[in-house]
């Protein structure tokens, strides 16, 4: 688990030192814009602008770094189909007011951009909420695929009282991912705000029943470290963080978004049966079997019982085929061919570089590459295509296109594109 | 590393050294060199240890033509086995390096009950009577009696090691404890009269405090000491403490009840011995007037203890007359017995000195000073004569005699208190009579005498430079060092004021004060909605304790505090208190929280 906060702006580390205890909430929400105390000035007395992105850029690249050192060129097994449970503790100590307005309200809205942001990233994925209240847990929604019905259900009923109980909470995931089929990479997330667990028998029991059943439970804690959550995560597989501020609990839910390694002796290669509806004609009439209505048009026909579905991915409620489009599977594959980071163009080398393709402009956005007085500004550039990249596409490509325009524009003759590898 | 300080080469077996370390060992060589008295005070956890071994078996390696011994005095048998380890440890690296020249024989010493491999006598219950079997087995009348008699039990492990006489001997090395039984079982030689017989050659003696400091143990295991000798007092603040304990007696009615009972038996083994082979008592009597020393002349594995004065102390001179017959010395004894049981009997506390004492028991009694003072090698002797073996039992008359022996030898640094009441139940009469010495330098002043240079450590010796004075002594080195932070250490920080800007302490004039526990309380009530897992909370005393914690819940704070997490207090029952620390451990991992109420004693 980590607690290292990530500085985006590199002024933030003096004033928590200066401010260590009398930073207040309304505060915090300035310390990043406080531009006006990072103001500079130059040779003849006028105010420099602070080039707040390369420092940005620097901490992308170190990060992404990071990641791809992990990796080391070897190819991991992830799982792209996983049944993930989010579990949010609505006890007494959620509301608490050390995140305004309130955990509660702070956890409901990170999750709702989480439940996006994973449904993007894991189009194959479902999800599952469970709120624990009074020491009870009840499932707020089943596992599922449509982002709409969970958010619905979490912003529903805000409330917090009672005690907090994790063993009830893993022993009900653990009843609702038992029936799940082994293809499926079963995954618990814990929000969890008290400081203690109430539990009504052996939690140690319950943590070795869901290691047996494979559940990878991760713990994102609000308040402090506790001992049995670190030995959850530990004996299961999963990451325990704690988070210290709004910001880096909204990186710690998101850095779950991504699909995390498969345990080697859990995954198992499967084939799966899925379909690929056709889209319905314009104009055709069917009762929708999801809302069980008679709908006109837009809708997709499950190849196996013909069943109208409104929306991609889903599960056919007639026959129970997992029915998705190629877009999805296409969205899925990055995470197992990641595109490798790009290169630092070293700044000094100026145009004098023989290679001439060097070019003046970005082959991402065509703008130009050099910054202030004529002096190339910093760039990167692709191992495999060569071309040259601005900060900002660099960017772009990794976080969000997952492919290199360059390689992607380069004429192959009928072989399968190696480049991404 | 290998680094030297001035003229010696130490050899320190880890890679990195603390700068107070090094300060440490330059100090404590140039106390050696100037063969004085050190006081070196540096903090606990900074390798104190490892520091004193270190230099002092690089000082002796260095000096090969004046070796010196080590003893390494600590408080409990535990610190003894770490200290062993540790030797073990620099040991192994010392002869890596030197080869076979560096090779120490170093032993731990303790009491039979830790070193005994016999099964039968270790079953015995404490150690007195773990004492009292070994005895029984080994005393030399009894190995007499069993050539004629072959139904006589004896111990086989003591009789191997007898038989072995010049021959039995510990191969060099490091041994513990575990070592030393270990040793013993694969030989069939017993290992504690092994390991004492070995305190002449042994380079490294690792035992507690009381073999040197207490006179009745010391004048049988540490007499042979040569001067030449390295004292090392490990976590010596209470070292004065240690002393005034030595020499300080108490006697209670149970002791007096005791004390009869004993004397009962040694009369009728009196009249039968007079029925039976008078000449014993005879011979006895013979060497008494002879002025025969009663030490000297008997086997060290006859010796159960030894004179509880000190050694400087002990008249050398005849027992006087009026005891060398054993039934006029056991009616002595009865009549201070009665004269004890009288004095008790009393309403008021009572504080007299020895001399006054002395004059009233004289006046009463018609025991004389020059009596008193004999009257624990009399019974020694008697008890020898008489061959008995269950000295478990007579632990109360020697009490008494040890009490009567210290009362007539010293006249200065003692006070004998008599209290109706035992403070702990004022209500139930138990009277108690304390000889209560109040000069620690008295017991150690033999031990700064005799050897060389005495090192006195601790991790807290504040003020310093109370301790000379105190035990009566001029170290030529008296230093105190700091602890480096550069490490990860726990920093305490000490609070002074409550939430509501209070002053909070737990001095004595302010414990009972309802804003100080108020804000104690409230404090704990903080702390324990924020800290995850456990707290433990440590209190002055265990009265302290009490009071505070029912104050806070007729006030509502304990109630609060177990909203939030479970609580567990100690007790003084060990019981009790290992089942709390078990439940408070299992609470903090199970993920419920805890918090433990102790006692920092």
């Amino acid at each position: 688990m980590s607690n290292q906060r990530k500085r985006l702006n590199g002024e933030r580390e003096e004033d928590d030192e200066e401010d260590a205890e009398g930073i207040g909430e309304w505060e915090r929400a300035y310390v990043d814009d406080r531009s006006w105390e990072a103001l500079q000035e130059d040779e003849s007395g006028l105010l420099r602008p602070i080039d707040n992105s390369a420092i940005y850029h620097a901490q992308y690249r170190r990060r992404l770094r990071i990641l791809s050192a992990a990796a080391a060129g070897t190819r991991i097994q992830k799982g792209l189909i996983r049944y993930l449970y989010i579990v949010i503790d609505f006890s007494r100590a959620a509301a608490e007011t050390d995140f305004r307005p309130s955990r509660m309200a702070i956890m409901a809205k990170h999750v709702e951009a989480f439940i996006r942001e994973f449904f993007d990233q894991n189009p194959l994925s479902q999800i599952g909420l469970v709120s624990i209240k009074n020491g009870v847990a009840h499932t707020l929604t089943d596992l599922g695929g449509s982002p709409e019905s969970h958010i619905q259900a979490l912003m529903g009923k805000l409330e917090a009282l009672g005690d907090s109980s994790l063993q009830n909470a893993l022993e009900l995931v653990h009843e609702h991912l038992n029936q799940v089929p082994s293809y499926g990479h079963r995954e618990v997330l814990i929000l969890y705000s008290a400081l203690c667990t109430c539990d009504p028998g052996d939690i140690m029991e319950t943590i070795q029943k869901c290691k047996k059943s494979k559940l990878r439970c991760s713990v994102i804690g609000l308040s402090a470290e506790m001992f049995i959550c670190k030995h959850l995560c530990q004996e299961t597989g999963g990451l325990y963080s704690v988070a210290v501020d709004e910001v880096h609990l909204k990186d710690l839910l998101l850095e779950h978004a991504p699909p995390p390694p498969a345990i080697a002796e859990f995954a198992v290669a499967n084939l799966i049966k899925m379909g690929f509806p056709q889209r319905a004609a314009e104009g055709s009439m069917a009762i929708c079997s999801c809302h069980k209505d008679v709908k006109i048009g837009a809708g997709y026909t499950c190849p196996r019982c013909k069943a109208r579905v409104c929306e991609l991915p889903t599960e056919c409620t007639i026959c129970g085929l997992t029915l998705v489009s190629s877009p999805h599977l296409a969205r899925s594959y990055h995470h197992l061919f990641p595109i490798a980071p790009f290169d630092e163009v070293p700044t000094l080398s100026s145009l004098n570089d023989s290679r001439r393709k060097l070019g003046k402009c970005c082959f991402g956005c065509q703008q130009s590459l050099l910054g202030a007085g004529n002096k190339q500004g910093a760039c990167v550039t692709c191992r495999n295509c060569k071309h040259y990249f601005c900060l900002d596409c660099d960017i772009y490509i990794h976080e969000s296109l997952h492919n290199c325009p360059g390689c992607e524009s380069i004429r192959r003759p009928k072989s399968v594109s190696l480049m991404e590898e | 590393m290998i680094f030297k300080i001035e003229d010696v080469t130490v050899y320190f077996p880890y890679e990195n050294i603390y700068p107070e370390q090094y300060e440490y060992m330059v100090e404590l060589k140039r106390s050696l060199d100037a063969k004085g008295h050190c006081l070196l005070e540096m903090p606990t956890g900074t390798g104190k240890t490892i520091a004193l071994l270190s230099l002092i078996t690089s000082y002796r390696l260095s000096r090969p033509d004046s070796p010196i011994k080590l003893v390494y005095c600590t408080r409990t048998v535990h610190e003894m086995e770490k200290t062993l380890a540790e030797l073990k440890l620099l040991h192994e690296y010392q002869v890596r390096h030197l080869g076979s020249q560096a090779k120490i024989l170093a032993i731990g010493l303790s009491s039979r009950k830790n070193l005994c491999v016999n099964p039968k006598v270790l079953a015995a219950e404490n150690r007195d009577s773990v004492d009292a079997a070994c005895r029984k087995r080994t005393a030399s009348w009894v190995r007499a009696l069993s050539a004629e008699n072959p139904n006589v039990e004896l111990c086989d492990y003591f009789e191997n090691y007898e038989k072995a006489a010049e021959n039995a001997l510990l191969p060099p090395g490091v041994y513990t404890l575990e070592d030393l039984r270990t040793f013993g079982k694969n030989r069939g030689w017993c290992p504690y009269f092994l390991a004492r017989h070995m305190v002449q050659f042994a380079n490294v003696i690792v035992y507690s405090y009381q073999y040197l400091l207490d006179p009745k143990v010391a004048g049988i295991i540490s007499k042979e000491l040569q001067k030449e000798t390295v004292v090392v007092f490990d976590e010596a603040h209470n070292i004065d403490n240690v002393c005034i304990e030595a020499l300080s007696v108490s006697v209670r009615r149970v002791t007096l009840e005791g004390a009869n009972r004993n004397l009962n038996k040694i009369r009728q083994e009196i009249d039968r011995f007079k029925a039976t082979d008078a000449g014993r008592l005879r011979a006895e009597y013979n060497r008494l007037v002879e002025g025969l020393a009663l030490r000297g002349d008997l086997s060290g594995t006859d010796q159960w203890l030894a004179n509880p004065a000190l050694p400087h102390d002990i008249l050398k001179e005849a027992v006087p007359g009026n005891i060398r017959r054993a039934e006029h010395f056991v009616h002595v004894l009865r009549r201070l017995l009665q004269y004890l049981g009288g004095r008790l009997d009393t309403d008021n506390v009572e504080k007299e000195s020895p001399v006054s004492f002395v004059s009233s028991l004289n006046s009463q009694a018609g025991i004389e000073q020059k009596t008193l003072k004999f009257c624990y090698d009399r019974l020694q002797s008697l008890m020898l004569t008489l061959e008995i073996t269950d000295t478990d039992d007579f632990l109360p008359i020697q009490t008494v005699c040890d009490f009567a022996t210290l009362v007539g030898t010293y006249a200065r640094g003692f006070s004998i208190i008599i209290e109706p009441y035992d403070e702990r139940m004022p209500h139930i009469p138990d009277p108690i009579l304390q000889l209560s010495c109040h000069d620690a330098s008295l017991a150690i002043k033999p031990v700064f005498d005799r050897f060389q240079s005495v090192v006195i450590t601790s991790g807290t010796l504040s003020p310093i430079d109370l301790y000379p004075r105190l035990l009566s002594f001029n170290p030529v080195v008296s230093r105190s060092f700091k602890m480096s932070m550069t490490r990860d250490c726990i920093c305490p920080m000490v609070l002074t004021r409550g939430s509501d800007q209070l002053p909070v302490s737990t001095k004595f004039d302010m414990r009972s004060d309802p804003g100080v526990v108020r804000n104690y309380g409230k404090f704990l009530v903080e702390m324990v909605s924020i800290v995850p897992d456990g707290v433990v909370c440590f209190f002055v005393s265990y009265s302290y304790m009490d009071g505070i914690i029912a104050t806070w819940n007729e006030t509502g704070i304990l109630k609060e505090i177990m909203q939030q997490k479970l609580v567990f207090i100690e007790t003084q029952d060990v019981v009790e208190t290992t089942l709390a620390l078990d439940n408070y451990r299992r609470a903090c991992d199970c993920g419920r929280g805890a918090v433990f109420f102790s006692v920092a004693r």
